[in-house]
């Protein structure tokens, strides 16, 4: 019979419901701390993280992704979990857990765990659940490797600070970006319940990093941060309110990652937007990121990227090239002469090359061909730069005329877009691109 | 006439030839080739390089000394590499640091090719050992030894071996490399080591321990399962994770 809860269940069906419960979460980053083994148990960290697999979707596969339980007590809409859906229910055991993660990691299969739940019983019951599958992961088994878990929002706030300081990141899910939208979508959720225990590791974060420069081996706290995660496309947010939120958070409660998940409709329901015939908005999540990328490393502001009036990203460009556009009167700027900050607005610039644009220069002037070299994308970056007050190939300033060859390029869009051709607009047409609605 | 130094495609080989040309060759032209890379060239002398450990540590100790210890780095995971030019690249490289004014600078002269050659080099060494510390997969043999086999491009070896003997420092393990035919060997609590001229034993391999399939098949489900079918992407799947690398990874073996 399906939908009870099944006491004895082979690790191997458990494994298969439950990783696949936990598909929908997006984080599978393992980076944020480096750790040496300390020569008596198992495991390691590195600092940029480190992928293991790809899976068919193209995402990564770095840590072992699952669910404690999907035996889950709430009802939100969009979660295939809730407690109105007739799924097969599982749980695991703190000890089945420890097993396989310590098996996989052995075998190099995984970089560490992610555990994550549904709500069984209670919060403070599962939260007390998870704190156990880590204390004997970290005490028993004596795993050194990465953890990041999940902090159930109403769970008590003792249980969490115990947690994290077993586990190398926490995340607390924001679920959606607006607190109206939660209403609607999570009634046994709420914005406080999920933004308080968010502060709690803030809070303890600042304090333990006090206390590590007074003493040296003070255990961490959540070492690698804190990180989160909303659902796109399920509720009308624009693109602006979205990355409004994301910006906050940065600056408000210190995260480390806020992921976009694009809403993929697993359950029918009247407060859920009907997609089924539609696939889901992965262009948008991925001009999301692009834009978080910008916020996080290129000094940008959310402001700057989308107003009111533009309250969605260009489908056809990428958001830094969006914002070039909008400012050609700061372009081109001169390659040997703009200081990193400008370097870094160039579309086809990154961090990395704009860094060894800095240090190269101080030995010679550049040319364009070096650019290539060092790993300039001139394909985007031409049309914003000089080389000795020179520019690759003589352009108009002109914002048509631009994108219409930035278009040209041949970046990869998703069919639904293509539909719309840019290559069937008329000689004369004004290229009215600007602003367009997102698939 | 152009001397060429010719050595085995081994670091003290390389070390060795680049030591020779550097004694006798620095102020001219001079090549360094690896023995059998194939063809020979007209109008210059060749002359086979008497390779020794005191060559190589004496090479090594200038490059650190008057290079730096980045640049160092990076010369060695250019000796790495396979491409058959890397011994010339880098001894070219080493003549240019002399025409600078601060020779401990000279990987950030990306103007010049040989230098741009060099970091070239290492980047793709260094990038090819990242993807190996991801995807090797370790097989648990009978004995309990964990056992891998990789064919990588590059001789990443030494640089893999760190981070695993840190990683599983309880664990006896080894690590094969079919294209350069080494061994990677850790026994534990020990430190690695490098074995030459030996060959896996194709049945001994394959003995796995009887919790090993029970462990392989759960990761393989685990790996199907974690996918979203609405997303599929079997492109940026093969960016991320090119389909060389499959053939020895257990989630892909069937």
């Amino acid at each position: 019979m399906i939908g009870t809860i099944q006491e004895k269940m082979a690790l191997y069906d458990k494994l298969t419901v439950l990783s696949d419960a936990a598909k929908y979460d997006v984080a599978c980053t393992s980076s944020g701390v480096e750790r040496n083994g300390d020569g008596t148990g198992m495991g390691n960290c590195r600092r940029a993280g480190i992928c293991h697999s790809f899976s068919a979707d193209g995402r990564c596969i770095s840590l072992l992704k699952i669910l404690f339980t999907n035996e889950c007590i709430y009802d939100c809409k969009y979660c295939i979990n809730r407690s109105s859906n007739d799924v097969l229910r599982t749980s695991f055991t703190p000890d089945e857990v420890c097993t396989l993660t310590m098996e996989f990691y052995r075998r190099n299969y995984i970089e560490g765990l992610f555990l994550s739940s549904g709500i069984l019983k209670s919060p403070d019951y599962t939260m007390e659940l998870i704190y156990a599958t880590l204390y004997r992961l970290r005490h028993v088994c004596n795993f050194q490797g990465y953890i990041h878990v999940k902090a159930i929002p109403g769970a008590d706030q003792r249980l969490i600070e115990r947690t994290g300081y077993l586990a190398d990141r926490m995340s607390v899910n924001i679920e959606l970006p607006t607190a109206e939208s939660l209403r609607l979508l999570a009634p046994h959720k709420s914005r406080k319940n999920i933004l308080t225990p968010m502060r709690q590791v803030q809070k303890l974060s600042e304090q333990n990093r006090q206390e590590i420069t007074v003493y040296r081996n003070t255990p961490r706290f959540v070492p690698a941060g804190q990180s989160t995660q909303m659902i796109i496309g399920a509720t009308p947010e624009t693109d602006y309110q979205i990355l409004h939120v994301a910006e906050s958070l940065y600056k408000k409660f210190d995260l480390k990652r806020v992921f976009y998940s694009a809403f993929v409709p697993v359950n029918t329901d009247k407060a859920l937007p009907s997609l089924r015939d539609q696939k889901p908005p992965l262009l948008r999540e991925h001009r999301l990121y692009q834009a978080d990328w910008l916020l996080r490393f290129y000094q940008f502001e959310a402001a700057e990227l989308l107003d009111e009036e533009h309250p969605n990203f260009n489908p056809f460009l990428d958001p830094k090239c969006c914002w070039a556009l909008n400012h050609l009167e700061l372009f081109p700027v001169e390659v040997n002469r703009a200081d990193y900050h400008t370097l870094l607005r160039v579309p086809g610039i990154g961090c990395k090359s704009a860094g060894r644009i800095v240090k190269a220069r101080r030995i010679g002037s550049l040319t364009f061909d070096d650019l290539k070299k060092i790993g300039v994308v001139l394909k985007r970056a031409l049309y914003f730069i000089t080389c000795g007050e020179k520019m690759m190939y003589p352009i108009r300033m002109d914002e048509d005329y631009i994108m219409r060859n930035l278009l040209n390029t041949k970046e990869r869009l998703p069919d639904s877009v293509r539909d719309l051709n840019f290559r069937q607009m008329s000689l004369f047409d004004d290229m009215n691109l600007n602003g367009g609605e997102l698939a | 006439m152009r001397q060429v130094y010719m050595c085995t495609d081994t670091i003290t080989g390389l070390y060795s030839a680049i030591h020779d040309a550097w004694k006798e060759k620095r102020d001219s032209e001079a090549e360094i080739e690896i023995t059998d890379s194939g063809q020979r060239q007209l109008f210059c002398e060749y002359k086979v390089v008497e390779e020794s450990r005191d060559k190589a540590l004496r090479l090594e100790r200038m490059i650190k000394r008057y290079l730096g210890y980045n640049a160092y780095w990076d010369i060695y995971l250019a000796l790495l590499s396979d491409d058959p030019e890397k011994g010339t690249a880098v001894f070219r490289a080493m003549q240019e640091s002399r025409r600078i004014s601060n020779s401990r600078k000279i990987m950030e002269y990306l103007g010049n090719s040989d230098v741009a050659r060099v970091f070239a080099m290492s980047r793709q060494v260094s990038n090819e050992a990242h993807m190996y510390e991801e995807v090797i997969r370790f097989r648990e043999l009978e004995n309990g030894v964990l056992f891998s086999e990789i064919a990588p491009k590059s001789q990443v070896l030494t640089c893999i071996a760190d981070h695993f003997a840190d990683r599983f420092p309880l664990e006896n393990w080894m690590i094969y490399d079919k294209t350069h035919e080494v061994f990677l060997v850790h026994r534990q609590q020990t430190q690695w080591a490098l074995v030459w001229g030996e060959k896996p034993d194709k049945e001994n391999t394959h003995m796995v321990s009887e919790s090993e399939k029970e462990y392989a098949r759960l990761w393989t489900v685990f790996f199907n399962s974690i996918s979203i079918r609405e997303r599929e992407n079997p492109k940026c799947q093969r960016n991320h994770l090119p389909l060389r690398f499959r053939p020895y990874m257990t989630e892909f073996s069937d």
